[in-house]
Order: C-alpha cells, then sequence, then structure tokens
C-alpha cells in the first residue's frame, strides 16, 4: 500500500523529518506499507492540505491545524496566545481532556492525529525590541495566525497580513516594521538581516502552534493491524524526538540572530501577563464568541497545568 | 511505470493535444485530467477545480491585470506617439534615427507597459506607419518594433518576471530590477545593429532628411512628463516604502487611468471600455493559463515526474555550462509554441531545482529565461508579437516581419551569452539596492 | 495565422441560442472587468489606510484576491467569445478544409468535456463548503461559499459559450478554428 504525505517544509526542516522518520520506521517494519513525502509544497499549497486530507484525496500531512481554522474554528485554540508557557507544557496539553476534546473535532472530519507537536515562535522589530505590549502600538505588524492578529491589534498596532515569504523585502522596504512567527521561519527567512531586535521563545513564550502529523481516519481504518501497529510505533518514537528537536529549534534561531548581530530581548514574566491580559479581552473573547463549546475548551486548555 | 519514461510519455502526449489547435489552457486540462484518471485515480481528478482556484488564490496575480491596464490605458492615447515624436526630433540626424527612436520608445513605455504585445501596438501603432513613409524597408520598420515590444517583459515592470517570482518564491522587486540592465543592454545591442543596417544599405542620408529646430526640439518635451512622472512614482512606491510590488502595480493601474482620462482625455465611455475590454482580454486569457498550468504542475508533482527529471539531471555529470545550453535550447523550443507565462509555470518547478543546485543564481536565469521567452514572442507559430505588428500593418506579410526580426533575434542570443560571461549584468543592480542575500 | 487578433468575435447569425449565449457571455465579460476596476480600488485603498493613516488593514487583501479569482473564472466565456484564448493553430491551417472542420469538431468537443468536468466538481466544492459552512482562516473569515461559487458560475457560462461554439461549426455559421478560407 501507498500513502501520500504532503507538507510545506523544505527537508532539512524538523516537521520534514518527524515524517521522514515515521516513513523510514514504517518501511523497516516490512508491512506493505510505503510513505511516499511530497515535501516543499510540491502537491498542495500550505492552507489547502487540510481539505483534501479530510476528503480522503490525501492520505497524510504535517501542518499548523490552526490553518485549519476556517472549517473548525475550534482549531484556532492551538495558536491561542499565552495557552501553552514552554515546551513541556505543550507536551502536557497534547496528552490532555483538551486534546481529546480537538480529536473528536477532527474525526468529524475523518481526520486522526499520529504524532503530536508544538512549535514556538517570537517577536522581531526593525527599530525596536518587542517584549511589551506597550512595544508594538503604532507599528505596522504581520502577525502569523488571527488570534495574534486581534490580540496586537488590541495592543495598539496595526495588521498588515502578507505571505511570510514577503516578510523580507517588506520589512526592507519599510511597509512592515514588525512580525511574528516560529522559529524557523524567521530562520529559514533571513529575517535576522533586517531586524534590529528578536525576542525568542525562552522560559516563557507567547507564541506556541500546534503542528501535528495527521492522517486520513478512514485509510487508516483501512489499513490491516500490523499495518496499523507499525505506524502507530513509528510515530510514537516520531513524537519523542519531535519534542526534543523543538526545544532545540528556539536556542537555534537565537544562535543565527546574535551571529548576525542582532540584539536579543527577554519576555518576562510581567510581559507575559501584560500581552494575556489584552489576548482575555480580545482574541479570547473572540474565539468564545465565535465556537459554541468555545468556553468550555479554553477551560479545559487553561486547567491543564 | 518509471517517472521518467511517464515524464516523455506526457511531454508526447502535450504536444500532440496543444497542437490540435485546442486553447492552449484548455489543452492543459485536457492532458492533466487524462493522467490523472489512467495514473492516479478519479480522486485526483476530483481535485482539479480546487487546485486551480487555489493556483490563483494568490495576491500577487492581481499585479497581472494591473500592469497590463497601465500599459493598454496609455498606448490607447496618443501618448505614445508623443514619446515616439519627441526622442525622434532629438536623434534625426542620427543615420538610421528613425528606427531608433522607436526602439527608444520601446524601451521606454517597456517600463510603464508589463506585457509585450501592448508595448508593440503602442509604438507600432505610430512607428510603423512613419518609418514606412519614410522610405525605411518594410521589414526594418516592423521587424524592430516586433522586436522593441518584446522589452516589455525584461524591462521593469514584467508579467514573465511576476510568474517566474511566484513559481519560484523569489522576491518580485529583486527580479524587477535584475531586468534593468538586461533590458539596456538589449536596448544598445537593438540600436547598434539598427544603426550598421542603415549605414550599410547607405541609406542613412536618405533617412534623415527632416531636421527639427532646437525650439521645436524643447518644446515637445513637457509631452513627456507624464511618462517620467508615472515611472517615478511607481519606482517611488515599489521601493520607498510604500507598497509590495504587487500593490504598487495597482498605484500605477491607477494612474495610468487618471492620466488617460485628465491628460489625454480618454473620457468617452466607450473608449474606456475599450482599454478595459482588451487589458480584461488579455488578463483573463493569461490568468487562465496560469490555473491550468498549476493543474498541470500538480499533475507531473503528483505522479512524481517533476521529483524524478530533477533529480535524474542532478546524477548527469555534466559540466554545467553544457547543462546551461541544453536548458536554453529546451526554453526556447517551449517558447516557439508557448506563451510565456505557460513555459515558465511548467518549466520552472523542473528546472529551478536544477539551476540553484549547479549553482546558478535564480535571479539571474530569470533574466536568461525571459530573454528566451522574448524570442519566442518574435517567432512562428505562437510569436505574439508578430500577430500585433500583422493587425497594425496588415499589408507586411508575416514572412517580411519575421525575416526584419531576424537580426535582433541574433542580439538577443549575443545578449544571453554576455550575460552567461558576466552575470553582474543582471545580479548587481538587485545586490547594490537590496542586498546580497534571499 | 491568427492566433490572437483584436477584432474577432465568435459569428452567431441568425441563430436564437447562439445570441443567447453571445448575451450572457458579454455580461459575464462585463461583470468580469468591472471586478478588476474594484480590485484596483480597493488595493489602492488598502495602501492609503497602511501607509497614510497608519491602520489596519483587515480585509482588502482577501478582498482582492478573490475579486481577481471570479473576474477570471467569469472572463471565461468573454474571452472565448473575443476568441481571446491563446491556441496553436499549426495543424488546423496546414489541414484541408474538411479535415479542419472534423478536428475543430473534435477539439471543441473535448473542451467541452474537460469543461464539464471542471463545472461537476467545481459545484461539488461549493456544495461541500457550503454544506460544511467553511470560512477563510482570517480575522475576517468570509464564507468560502461565495468566492467558490465563481467555480461553477464561471465555468457553467464558459462551458455554455463552448457549446455554442460547437453549434457555430457545426451549422457553418463559424468556419472552423476561425479560420477563413485564403
Ligand atoms: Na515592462
Ligand atoms: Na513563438
Amino acid at each position: 500500500t501507498e500513502l501520500r504525505l504532503s507538507h510545506q517544509w523544505s527537508n532539512q526542516d524538523i516537521r520534514h523529518q518527524v515524517a521522514q522518520m515515521v516513513a523510514d520506521e514504517v518501511a523497516a517494519a516490512d508491512v506493505d506499507l510505503d510513505i511516499k513525502i511530497f515535501g516543499s509544497k510540491s502537491l498542495f499549497k500550505p492552507r489547502e492540505q487540510y481539505k483534501p486530507l479530510s476528503r480522503g484525496q490525501l492520505d497524510m500531512t504535517v501542518l499548523p491545524l490552526s490553518y485549519a481554522g476556517g472549517q473548525q474554528p475550534a482549531f484556532n485554540l492551538t495558536l491561542m496566545p499565552g495557552l501553552v508557557k514552554n515546551h513541556d507544557h505543550a507536551a502536557r496539553l497534547s496528552d490532555s481532556p483538551f486534546m481529546e476534546a480537538l480529536e473528536e473535532k477532527m474525526a468529524d472530519d475523518d481526520v486522526m492525529v499520529l504524532v503530536h507537536g508544538y512549535l514556538a515562535g517570537g517577536f522581531a522589530g526593525k527599530e525596536k525590541c518587542i517584549t511589551s505590549p506597550a512595544d508594538v502600538e503604532g507599528q505596522q505588524t504581520r502577525a502569523a495566525g488571527k488570534a495574534f492578529e486581534q490580540m496586537l491589534a488590541g495592543a495598539g498596532a496595526s495588521i498588515t497580513s502578507m505571505a511570510s515569504s514577503e516578510i523580507y523585502n517588506a520589512m526592507q522596504t519599510g511597509v512592515l516594521t514588525a512580525a511574528n512567527t516560529s522559529s524557523s521561519s524567521f530562520v529559514s527567512y533571513r529575517i535576522y538581516e533586517q531586524v534590529a531586535c528578536y525576542t525568542p521563545a525562552a522560559d516563557v513564550a507567547l507564541w506556541f502552534m500546534y503542528q501535528p502529523l495527521l492522517m486520513n481516519k478512514s485509510t487508516f481504518e483501512g489499513l490491516s493491524e500490523e499495518q496499523q501497529t507499525a505506524l502507530m510505533s513509528a510515530a510514537e518514537k516520531a513524537e519523542a524526538f519531535y519534542l526534543e528537536e523543538a526545544k532545540k529549534q528556539d536556542a537555534a534561531s537565537v544562535d543565527v540572530f546574535r551571529n548576525a548581530g542582532v540584539e536579543i530581548a527577554e519576555m518576562s514574566t510581567d510581559d507575559f501577563e501584560a500581552w494575556r491580559e489584552i489576548a482575555k479581552e480580545t482574541s479570547y473573547k473572540a474565539f468564545v464568541d465565535e465556537v459554541p463549546d468555545g468556553q468550555e475548551l479554553l477551560d479545559m486548555a487553561l486547567a491543564v497545568e | 511505470m518509471d517517472p521518467l519514461l511517464l515524464g516523455a510519455l506526457v511531454a508526447v502526449f502535450t504536444i500532440f493535444v496543444l497542437f490540435s489547435g485546442v486553447s492552449v489552457a484548455v489543452g492543459l486540462l485536457i492532458v492533466s485530467a487524462g493522467f490523472l484518471i489512467v495514473f492516479d485515480g478519479m480522486r485526483s481528478l476530483e481535485l482539479m477545480p480546487e487546485i486551480l482556484f487555489g493556483k490563483l488564490d494568490n495576491f500577487a496575480l492581481l499585479s497581472i491585470p494591473m500592469f497590463i491596464i497601465m500599459g493598454a490605458s496609455i498606448a490607447s492615447t496618443r501618448a505614445g506617439a508623443d514619446l515616439y515624436e519627441a526622442l525622434e526630433r532629438w536623434l534625426t540626424r542620427v543615420p538610421g534615427g528613425l528606427v531608433i527612436s522607436n526602439l527608444g520608445a520601446c524601451a521606454l513605455f517597456a517600463a510603464m507597459s508589463g506585457s509585450s504585445p501592448a508595448t508593440c501596438a503602442a509604438i507600432g501603432k505610430m512607428g510603423i506607419p512613419e518609418m514606412r513613409k519614410r522610405g525605411y524597408p518594410d521589414g526594418v520598420a516592423a521587424g524592430s518594433i516586433a522586436a522593441g515590444g518584446t522589452l516589455g517583459i525584461l524591462i521593469p515592470p514584467s508579467v514573465t518576471m511576476i510568474v517566474y517570482g511566484i513559481a519560484t518564491e523569489t522576491s518580485i522587486g529583486r527580479l524587477f530590477l535584475a531586468g534593468v540592465f538586461p533590458g539596456l543592454l538589449l536596448v544598445a545591442l537593438f540600436m547598434a545593429w539598427s544603426l550598421y543596417s542603415t549605414w550599410r544599405t547607405g541609406d542613412a542620408n536618405v533617412l534623415s532628411s527632416t531636421t527639427y529646430t532646437w525650439r521645436q526640439r524643447f518644446e515637445v518635451l513637457p509631452r513627456v512628463l507624464p511618462f517620467i512622472a508615472i515611472i517615478l512614482g511607481v519606482l517611488y512606491a515599489m521601493y520607498g516604502g510604500i507598497a509590495t510590488p504587487s500593490e504598487t502595480a495597482a498605484v500605477g493601474a491607477l494612474l495610468c487611468l487618471v492620466i488617460a482620462i485628465v491628460i489625454y482625455k480618454l473620457w468617452n465611455p466607450k473608449d474606456l471600455w475599450v482599454v478595459l475590454r482588451d487589458s480584461t482580454k488579455e488578463s483573463v486569457m493569461i490568468l487562465f493559463i496560469i490555473a491550468a498550468a498549476g493543474v498541470f504542475s500538480y499533475m507531473l508533482s503528483s505522479l512524481f515526474i517533476t521529483q524524478s527529471i530533477a533529480e535524474w539531471i542532478g546524477t548527469l555529470e555534466v559540466n554545467r555550462w553544457v547543462l546551461m545550453g541544453v536548458i536554453n535550447l529546451f526554453l526556447l523550443v517551449a517558447g516557439f509554441f508557448l506563451p510565456p507565462v505557460a513555459v515558465i509555470l511548467m518549466a520552472a518547478p523542473i528546472l529551478l531545482p536544477i539551476i540553484t543546485t549547479a549553482g546558478f543564481d535564480p535571479i539571474w536565469f530569470a533574466v536568461i529565461l525571459t530573454i528566451n521567452m522574448e524570442i519566442g514572442l518574435i517567432s512562428p507559430p505562437v510569436g505574439l508579437n508578430l500577430y500585433v505588428i500583422n493587425g497594425i500593418a496588415p499589408d507586411i506579410s508575416l514572412k517580411t516581419i519575421l525575416m526584419g526580426s531576424l537580426p535582433f533575434v541574433a542580439c538577443m542570443v549575443i545578449a544571453i551569452i554576455l550575460l552567461c560571461l558576466f552575470p553582474g549584468i543582471a545580479t548587481w543592480l538587485p545586490n547594490a539596492v537590496m542586498g546580497t542575500s534571499v | 495565422m491568427a492566433v490572437q487578433s483584436t477584432t474577432s468575435v465568435a459569428r452567431t447569425g441568425d441563430n436564437a441560442f447562439l445570441k443567447a449565449v453571445a448575451a450572457l457571455s458579454t455580461v459575464a465579460g462585463w461583470i468580469s472587468a468591472g471586478m478588476i476596476v474594484v480590485a484596483v480600488g480597493i488595493t489602492c485603498q488598502m495602501i492609503f489606510v497602511r501607509f497614510v493613516l497608519n491602520a489596519s488593514t483587515i480585509w482588502q487583501t482577501e478582498a482582492v484576491v478573490y475579486l481577481v479569482i471570479a473576474a477570471t473564472l467569469l472572463g471565461l466565456p468573454y474571452v472565448q467569445r473575443l476568441r481571446g484564448h491563446v491556441n496553436v493553430d499549426l495543424v488546423p491551417l496546414w489541414l484541408p478544409k474538411g479535415a479542419r472542420k472534423g478536428l475543430a469538431i473534435i477539439t471543441l468537443s473535448v473542451s467541452i468535456a474537460i469543461i464539464a468536468v471542471m463545472l461537476w466538481y467545481g459545484y461539488e466544492y461549493w456544495h461541500f463548503a457550503w454544506d460544511r459552512g467553511w470560512r477563510s482562516d482570517t480575522v475576517w473569515g468570509v464564507r468560502l461559499w461565495i468566492p467558490y461559487l465563481a467555480l461553477p458560475v464561471g465555468f457553467g457560462l464558459f462551458l455554455l459559450q463552448l457549446i455554442a461554439d460547437l453549434v457555430a461549426v457545426l451549422l457553418n455559421i463559424e468556419a472552423p478554428f476561425g479560420l477563413e478560407d485564403d
């Protein structure tokens, strides 16, 4: 049996490595299962992977689940400011009733999770450091994700939407003065060449994004028992690897920015709380208004210690 | 089936379908559907409209209709004639001055228009009859405009550069800058050839009969001002931190429409509709090809053809310049038959990894690719510019136009060789303005 | 070798069906051109809001993208009517008259078939978005069935125009591939 896996990343990326690891492990199990990886958006555009996945036209994908927030608004909780404190907390969230509730929603779309994983990110400023909400006032900002746009707008930033590939040039010409995205995107788009200051994910981080390896549920159920077992044990190994590597990403991005002569700022616990207060009034509130069982889900997420 | 063999089968089948006379975009859909059904099953066929929609779901594509409107609105006024006349009054003493003025006018107009046929039409409407009236051979008159028009996609803004930027995720602003000096190089080569050919035939004296006073020369200058204003306005918006290149296109379109209406009095709704209709027609044609080529490249990728070809070429131990030569030949042949956007969209995903692995700069390669496409625009069977000229001067036979543009094709080949020897012609400006990386 | 001539338009003769389809395609063309103009306006407004007012731009990018997509899809029938879709007509030119007509009938029929497929699955995709209440994943959160509607409508009208073109060739109202005898 051949399964097709699509993702948007280069083959050096950690998320590709996770997919490759599952493919290799499954191949080694010798259960007549071959996972063919279509990386670097070679098959689908990033935001157009969930739809074919849920309709069984694609078998597997690794993607930020919030990309599918337009189809399942509950998924917007997987990119919500201040919900995840650090990588270990993220791992506890993945193994909580909160995630079970989300997996139920995925099951409605005929989708299941094979590998859980969160990646962190930070802020970069062209002129100054962005640590507290006051720092973004009046800045033209590109945020990764709807909830962050709402929070940043609440802090007085002006929001501009553009593809992450455009950040570099927009920063250079001054169309953009601040940006928020994942550590790995900051590095891969060489944003360090354009900014004065970088606020990475450290002891506390605002920006965490859930980026699991997903599979079409019916396709999985159609596999033989030993194929399913092989997949599941491969996924378990990959998940452990994913968590360890995710922690390393943040530190690696700091090195790259520091070597490029960019100032490195740190977000204090007070800053974090200030952001979270704004988020409560903006993105949390918008989420609860939009999603019928939103409050319940939010409480479940906040309940995870 | 082996993906490489499958790739060859796709190539043969595509040529067969496209030569049947079906429109290029629909032809690409037909080939894609055929291969998806046979080798991938029905589930991929179901995806076709979704993928087509997804390929169009890109903000940068907005700039295509915008840059076309820019060219079309100005082309519909007497602005082209003004530009051409101004240059002519200044260059009349130069032997072959009229051809030189026409080429100069094409180059300037190209700085406002993103498409080649528009550039060709704008200057040709005035330039060709004028050259013929003054005794220039039909071939020279038609050929120089056909070739000069191709500058439309090399000198920024350029629809093909936008499409390349989207397909390869390279900066459109950077690509635009990369086209500037190669564009000027081509203009210089074209002019040099024209000078030489008029001098050789001894027509030079006959051809510079009209003289203008300095007063006449200066009084025509203000009429060139709108052009300069538009070009500067667009450049300022694009590189001055006001807007991204895609957004700038809208500023340019608005500027051109306003100037066409206010300064050139294009306020008859009927005339305005013609501008809009022609722009819509060209834009929809190009955008549909882009969408269909997107489905086509999905098919290639889904059947693992793209990946396998790139891998296969990577294993070939050939000299990188031999590789570049082969790629050029391929582009040239593809350009003979297909419109530039189709070639770029189908070739870029396959060629780009090869190019970068071989150590070539993708920005530089965009320029090489564009010049190849320019050659295609003035060569049969699908040479859009040839047909534009044919529309302007129906009594000049296609063969004459073709023979007249051949020397200019030679100039383009020389430009490609020069660019290979001195890549800095393309890469220096973008690096100087926007830094050396990304 | 008329690949793109600015004047040619599909002929309708006195045929009521052909005239009706021509009218529909033309209206679609007007709407398409109008959408492009609106996209120009919105983009300029967006630059103004961002650069002059230094304020947020929430909906503009998305609106412009969907307008251009809709302009493209709705423009298809009109551009077909204006013979604006580029083709390679080497073989048709080279064929004798009878064979040329045969080839025109085949290419038009296959075109009709593929566009019918696009219409069918385009409709299905639109219906899926409608049924599931899909929205775009932005703050604006457009109901996706609205932009997706351009798929069935655009391909539907395009299909009609292609059928009309086939009818015109069959009834000898239009020369195959628009190529008159020299
Ligand atoms: Na141009
Ligand atoms: Na050609």
